[in-house]
């Protein structure tokens, strides 16, 4: 797939990880190296310093059962030449220490907070706290250790509601979530703004409030009880989260799943792909203060909703995948259909855009505000319509190819102006570009099976399973058990992308912080309210945000 | 003309596109899956189903001298993967997705099932409608360790090896 010249471009540092180590692996399309924790930071700067190369994903896993200790794994792409490079780090299990490399590499900091809270490894050299697990969590148990079980944990945590609702003699306590933290549209967030006058000086994210123990809970399932799970982790694109993880138990035990099987995903995929952008336009547009937007765009929407219900069995949750193919067949009518709905949508969707995008407060909203330059993009190894907004073509359908991408031939949608205009024409061309493929897959999809008849689990085998999610790169890292994963970590783009929000936010108007938030598409979503903390007057009051934005668009009027 | 009116040839072109539910039918398409319907005279009370369930919305537990296979629509994610497995057919995809109701008892559905007895040790192990099956499928089975529990099958089958040496 690559010519020669580039896969020589990363030589030099293959060879040098060679020498390093004399203990790796060279798999289809990974390098794994096991390197003592006394080096890890040497290599990190290697890594780190080499132009293309990018932090994917960081594991930790309890391996205490099988070899004696903790590890840690950091997987690094290449996304030129579509390799790993995944950095084993075995870890004492009477004094897990490992040193942190977030000062390295910007893009560790909150898997070395999420490792450090469910799975007890230290790092030294920087501050830690909790940051996952809520704060009346008790001390020194970490959830992901093999020495608990999913009921154990159930029995371990009283939360201070349980004491408190004991003391005002309640039969029960339910925590409703109403103030900062109102998950008026999707999900539970919260910024804190630091401003002067009207402008944003820095923000502060506090997240996890909704942590669901998933990885834990699939340990206790069966492999293929574990897509549906996956599926949940996200309620507008679950799909690529069992896609992930079918490919990478796929991966792991080396199955080889039938061509129709890998067209079926990526013509789904691309259905949820369309479906999201045009959700994630209409939130943008009544951010805007422009609920014709919303209401036109959602309404086309619906059209793919039906689509996706005519295809799958269902408008969300498809529940399609299981591992080894797919479980649904497209049938020539089905196809027939859905070309038909597709030409409908593209033409639809393109004129009333057109109009939209013209709008003058629309686009005055959007040009130079949020600015994300392409630098710290780089470096906080960010993903999906964000980083192709500010000028750098990554996208996991080229970079690492996956079903039947590796098929089709096409250019990731790109602009270099770096601000919420250039993320909005990404998504907007994003959209377009679905629409094509679907029909190129459609035209090209093979006879065929649509799953293998049978595989056998074998424990510890490794496998990474990436998807080009709406919102960027989901990465799941599955390694496996006799009959459960025993290990499955899931990343989610909104992960990756999140520390960017605070660098787009800086000296920004107070009333671009909701589409600038909104910008790289969370996938907690809109936020009903902030908190502003006016740093002269000591005054902090809570505004609704879609009150804040509306105030900037009355300015127009 | 300014770009952005064109919104409004747009609106006017559409109209109204909101449909008068419940008035107006069908909602879902042919592949939507709904709540499951469970066949009783199919059914064998073999359990597969409840193995595979993700969110554990179908259940097997004895009361008395009943096995209950019990589906439990507040927790099912219609994901239909019972019907999938099951080596009956005894479960079939309904397009039924109105399923509120005021009362939880609603929402429970049980299939009941005779069970059989160990001949040795008295525990009630399978139902008789799978033992049935069974018995008919494996025709040269020793009769006598058909109604035994697998753990007595176990003891009675190492006994007599051990007897034969």
């Amino acid at each position: 797939m690559e010519s020669l010249s580039t896969s020589s471009e990363f030589e030099n540092l293959y060879s040098y990880l060679k020498r390093f180590s004399d203990r790796l692996v060279e798999e289809e399309d990974n390098l794994r190296i096991v390197v003592e924790s006394e080096k890890l930071r040497e290599v990190a700067e290697v890594l780190s310093k080499t132009e293309g190369v990018f932090l994917r994903t960081i594991a930790a896993s309890d391996e205490r059962s099988v070899n004696g200790f903790y590890k840690m794994y950091y997987v690094f792409g290449i996304d030129k030449i579509h390799r790993n490079i995944v950095i084993e780090v075995p870890v004492d299990s009477s004094d897990p220490v490992v040193p942190s490399i977030t000062d390295i590499v910007k893009a560790a900091d909150w898997y070395e907070k999420e490792a450090h809270d469910l799975m007890g490894i230290k790092f030294s050299g920087r501050t830690l706290y909790k940051f996952v697990l809520p704060d009346d969590w008790p001390d020194n148990v970490y959830p992901l250790r093999k020495d608990y079980t999913v009921q154990d944990l159930v029995k371990l945590y009283r939360p201070e509601i349980v004491t408190k609702a004991k003391e005002v003699e309640a039969e029960a306590a339910i925590i409703i979530p109403i103030g900062p933290y109102h998950p008026a549209l999707h999900e539970p967030e919260y910024f804190e703004l630091y401003v002067r006058g009207e402008k944003v000086v820095d923000a502060r994210y506090v997240g996890f409030m909704v942590h669901r123990g998933i990885e834990k809970l699939a340990e206790s399932m069966k492999y293929d009880q574990v897509p549906f799970l996956a599926e949940r982790i996200c309620g507008i694109c679950g799909f690529v989260h069992s896609c992930s993880y079918c490919q990478a138990v796929e991966k792991a035990l080396k199955i080889p799943i039938p061509e129709r099987a890998e067209y079926i995903r990526s013509i789904v995929l691309e259905i949820e792909r369309i479906h999201s952008h045009l959700l994630w336009l209409g939130v943008a547009f009544h951010l805007l203060g422009y609920d014709t937007g919303f209401m036109h765009i959602w309404r086309i929407r619906e059209q793919v909703m039906i689509l996706a219900e005519l295809l799958t069995g269902s408008r969300k949750t498809y529940g399609l995948n299981i591992i080894g193919g797919v479980r649904r067949d497209i049938d020539r009518d089905k196809a027939k259909k859905c070309l038909q709905v597709l030409d409908n949508i593209e033409k639809e969707f393109k004129n009333f855009v057109d109009a939209a995008i013209n709008v003058p407060q629309i686009k005055s909203r959007l040009r130079r505000t949020g600015l994300l330059p392409k630098s710290e993009a780089t470096s906080l190894s960010l993903v999906g319509p964000t980083v192709r907004g500010s000028g750098i073509p990554r996208d996991i359908r080229k970079d690492y190819p996956y079903a039947a991408y590796k098929y089709i031939d096409f250019k990731p949608v790109v602009r270099s102006e770096c601000d919420n205009m250039a993320r909005t024409e990404v998504r907007i061309y994003e959209i377009f570009q679905s629409i094509e493929l679907v029909k190129n897959f459609l035209d090209r999809i093979p006879e065929g099976d649509i799953a293998v008849d049978s595989w056998e689990p074998e424990p510890y085998k490794f496998g990474i399973g990436a998807v080009e999610a709406p919102r960027g790169e989901v990465i799941h890292i599955v390694i496996t058990g006799r009959y459960s994963p025993y290990r499955w970590r899931a990343r989610a783009p909104t992960y990756q992308n999140l520390p960017a929000i605070p660098i787009m936010l800086r000296d920004i108007e107070l009333a671009d912080a909701p589409i600038t938030i909104a910008s790289i598409d969370p996938c907690f979503s809109c936020t009903d309210r902030a908190l502003i903390i006016d740093i002269s007057s000591n005054n902090v009051k809570s505004v609704p945000l879609n009150i804040l934005s509306l105030k900037s668009s009355k300015l127009f009027r | 003309m300014v770009k952005f009116v064109k919104v409004i040839p747009i609106a006017t072109k559409v109209g109204t596109v909101t449909i008068k539910y419940p008035y107006a039918k069908p909602l879902v398409t042919d592949s939507f899956r709904g709540a499951i319907e469970v066949n009783p005279s199919k059914c064998t009370g073999c359990g597969a189903c409840t193995r595979i369930c993700p969110p554990k919305a179908l259940s097997m537990s004895i009361e008395g001298e009943t096995a209950i296979l019990r589906y439990f629509i507040g927790r099912c994610i219609f994901c239909g993967m019972c019907a999938d497995v099951c080596p009956e057919k005894a479960i079939k995809i309904t397009k039924e997705f109105e399923l509120a109701s005021e009362q939880v008892f609603d929402l429970y559905v049980d299939v009941e099932h005779e069970v059989v007895t160990c001949k040795r040790c008295g525990s009630k192990f399978v139902t008789s409608r799978l033992l049935n099956k069974v018995e008919q499928k494996l025709e040269e089975f020793p009769k006598e360790l058909l109604y035994l529990c697998p753990r007595c099958r176990r003891i009675e089958m190492l006994s007599k090896q051990t007897y034969l040496r």
